[in-house]
């Protein structure tokens, strides 16, 4: 499977199925409901007013907490849904747990932040704001009362982060519910990925995942997908096994560098390799590498050993002497 | 404009679906752009019948266009009328296959064209342009021979410049052996090749700059826009002249430069940058859609689609802007002054009668 998503990404069409399961039933939403929501279609220029009003009424504040995540590998989008950080996206955009990423809000603030955990089959992740505040955030559709028909708008950084243009939002229905995915005619794009979609009363339903070559597809993972797995998420666990992200395997982080035990403790680096992620973060021959994550180092097989339970991706801070000077640096490993 | 960055595509999936319940797929007729929902949009459409035209190349529908006048002065998309042999245009049930075009401005993309008709009724404008995200517009859709159809959507972003992509060039490949800044090739579509640039050119100095080596040429270019136009003094053989020639967006006069959106995207429009201030909606037809009006409830032409840049974003001239443009173009039109400036002026309305 993962490789049908590296595909994906490639811009290859591929053929992914996926079970659609009939619509749990579900408890009417305690907050009032547009009423044009259960009109097949808006019979006059009253109901078309209707939608509009709730929807420019709702959009400043839902706004303000969708959010651009940039990776190093390019950008997607996301929405905050607590105050003190916690954001919804997708799996395809956080890609895996404990990576560092950057929030950037409407106004172009940028803030640090971490992946929490993901479910690889439905495309659901979560992600933490790490510098501290207290942040814009939208509340979340807890009793699915979101059905077929029912009006709803995106909001993505559609492209990339656009400080001139803000997110953009489009308006559509929802077409199509299935357990796993709800579909809108809310036409999404590229850097759309993990950006919300809304009911007309501004709460979060879905999280934008991925669209078809025809306009009218554009497919959504609905709240429901993220509350069955909350517990799991805010606990960074990799859950579940599908197209969306690839476990890390251990032993596959590369570091691109050799050394020799010192009698008095630590690592002398004796060699760095051409465009290793050790070359890249600085590191030189002669320095003494002290310790890894903690761990103090004393034998070369004791590095390789802690490398070895490491994957692509993961981080290794390395506590470094050079000249007598002491410091911290932070890598991430490569792909071996 | 845009990050650099690539943006995370999402899955283009040609999605093996398992069938569905009836009741759980919303009937086309439903959805945001079928005709139940757009019937509720009678009233704008009335105003696409008569006050938007359709401009054709022979049988085949290439944009739309605006009436601004009752005797036949309608403003469309220039690139997408630039090229055509058999031009006409229908204006409610009527074919007129007299028609001229006054004048172009290249910087906004638009050309005023005239048919010969009387009686037609113009839009109204819409007092601003600056409306909430989320208000309404309405938009032409695909038309039949008789029929306008209307699509609905709403302002899905702010009002801004949309810079040239890549920057703005001339639309010229220079010869990097000689020593002088020599045409190796004429880009095909560009200002250059309007202005008839040729191979072999040597490119002297740019707006009163001096050009010896490439870097001046992006020295001078670096802060203009695409569509306007710069004076460049080249050598032909033993003959010097000067040609004014309108810069282009260099990220649309080469195919290759597609990103990953706009692969996703199916059709766009040629042109879709450098446009001083645009407006952003999300009614999303082909790009042929362009050139027409977009309408606010109240039926009032609060701008003019000009470009669909990709599968999510349709950008339109501001009213603001867009009254201004169709005074300046009826003037130069008035003046006559038009006919230097412009290229499609040649372009023969073919013969015979509506």
């Amino acid at each position: 499977m993962p490789l049908v998503w590296r595909s994906i990404h490639d811009m290859i069409p591929r053929l992914i199925g996926f079970f659609m399961a009939s619509l749990a039933g579900c408890a009417l939403a305690a907050e009032a409901r547009p009423y044009v929501n259960d009109l097949k279609a808006p019979e006059s220029r009253k109901d078309i007013e209707v939608i509009q009003s709730a929807l420019v009424t709702a959009l400043p504040k839902v706004r303000a907490a969708t959010v651009c995540i940039e990776l190093k590998e390019g950008s997607g989008s996301g929405v905050i849904v607590s105050e003190d950080g916690l954001v919804l996206t997708a799996a395809h955009v956080s890609t895996g747990v404990n990576k560092k990423v950057t929030v950037i809000m409407e106004d172009g603030t940028r803030l640090k932040a971490r992946t929490l955990g993901l479910v690889a089959d439905t495309d659901a992740a979560m992600i933490r704001i790490t510098d501290e505040g207290k942040y814009p955030f939208v509340e979340i559709d807890r009793e699915n009362s979101a059905r077929l028909g029912d009006w709803v708008f995106a909001l993505g950084h559609s492209g990339g982060f656009d400080k001139e243009r803000g997110s953009v939002v489009r308006l559509g229905r929802l077409v199509r519910l299935a357990n796993s995915t709800f579909q809108s005619d809310c036409i999404l794009i590229g850097g759309d990925s993990g950006g919300p979609l809304f009911d007309l009363t501004g709460k979060l339903v879905a999280i934008h995942s991925r669209v078809g070559q025809q306009l009218q597809v554009n497919m959504h993972v609905p709240m429901s997908r993220f509350l069955e797995h909350w517990d799991g998420l805010l606990k960074g666990g990799f859950i579940g096994e599908g197209p969306f992200a690839t476990k890390p395997v251990k032993g596959s982080g590369f570091l691109g560098l050799a050394t020799d035990a010192r009698k008095e403790g630590g690592l002398r680096v004796t060699k760095v390799g051409n465009k290793t992620p050790a070359e890249t973060a600085g590191i030189k021959e002669g320095d003494i590498l002290h310790s890894l994550n903690g761990t103090p180092l004393a034998t070369r097989e004791q590095l390789q050993a802690l490398l070895k339970e490491m994957a692509a991706g993961d981080e290794a801070a390395f506590e470094l002497e050079r000249k007598g000077n002491r410091e911290t640096l932070t890598l991430e490993l490569g792909e071996r | 404009m845009n990050a650099n960055r690539i943006a995370i595509a999402l899955a283009i999936a040609a999605l093996l679906v398992a069938p569905l319940a009836a009741q759980q797929s919303l009937e086309s007729a439903y959805r945001t752009t079928g005709q139940a929902v757009t019937a509720a949009f009678e009233p704008q459409r009335t105003v696409l019948q008569t006050s938007s035209a359709v401009i054709l190349d022979g049988r085949k529908e290439m944009s739309y266009g605006i009436v601004i006048s009752a005797d036949g002065h309608i403003l469309t998309k220039a690139s997408e009328v630039a090229d055509m042999e058999k031009i006409s245009v229908t204006v409610d049930r009527t074919n007129y296959k007299e028609v001229s075009i006054l004048a172009t401005d290249p910087e906004w993309d638009v050309a005023l064209l005239k048919i010969e008709a009387t009686g037609l009724i113009p839009v109204v404008y819409a007092p601003v342009s600056d409306v909430p995200q989320g208000t309404w517009v309405v938009a032409n859709g695909a038309s039949s021979r008789t029929t306008r159809r209307a699509l609905a959507g709403i302002v899905s972003a702010k009002i801004r410049e949309i810079p040239a992509a890549g920057g703005a060039a001339l639309g010229v490949v220079l010869s990097g052996k000689s020593k002088a800044i020599e045409i190796e090739e004429v880009t095909d579509g560009s200002g250059a090749q309007e202005a008839g640039l040729q191979n072999g050119d040597v490119i002297l100095a740019i707006e009163g700059t001096k050009i010896s080596k490439i870097e001046d040429i992006a020295e001078v270019l670096k802060d203009r826009k695409a569509g306007t136009k710069v004076k460049v003094v080249c050598r032909r053989g033993k003959r010097e002249f000067t040609a004014e020639v309108r810069l282009s967006a260099k990220g649309e006069m080469f195919a290759d430069t597609m990103n990953r959106n706009d692969m996703m995207s199916g059709d766009f429009s040629r042109r879709r940058s450098g446009f001083p201030r645009v407006m952003q909606h999300d009614i999303l037809g082909s790009s042929r859609v362009t050139g027409g009006p977009l309408l606010d409830l109240e039926g009032r032409c609060i701008g003019m689609n000009i470009a669909r840049a990709n599968r999510a974003e349709s950008f339109a001239i501001p009213v603001e802007d867009l009254k201004a443009l169709a005074e300046r173009l009826m003037k130069e039109a008035a003046s006559g002054s038009a006919g230097k400036a412009l290229h499609y002026n040649g372009v023969d309305p073919p013969g015979g009668g509506p």
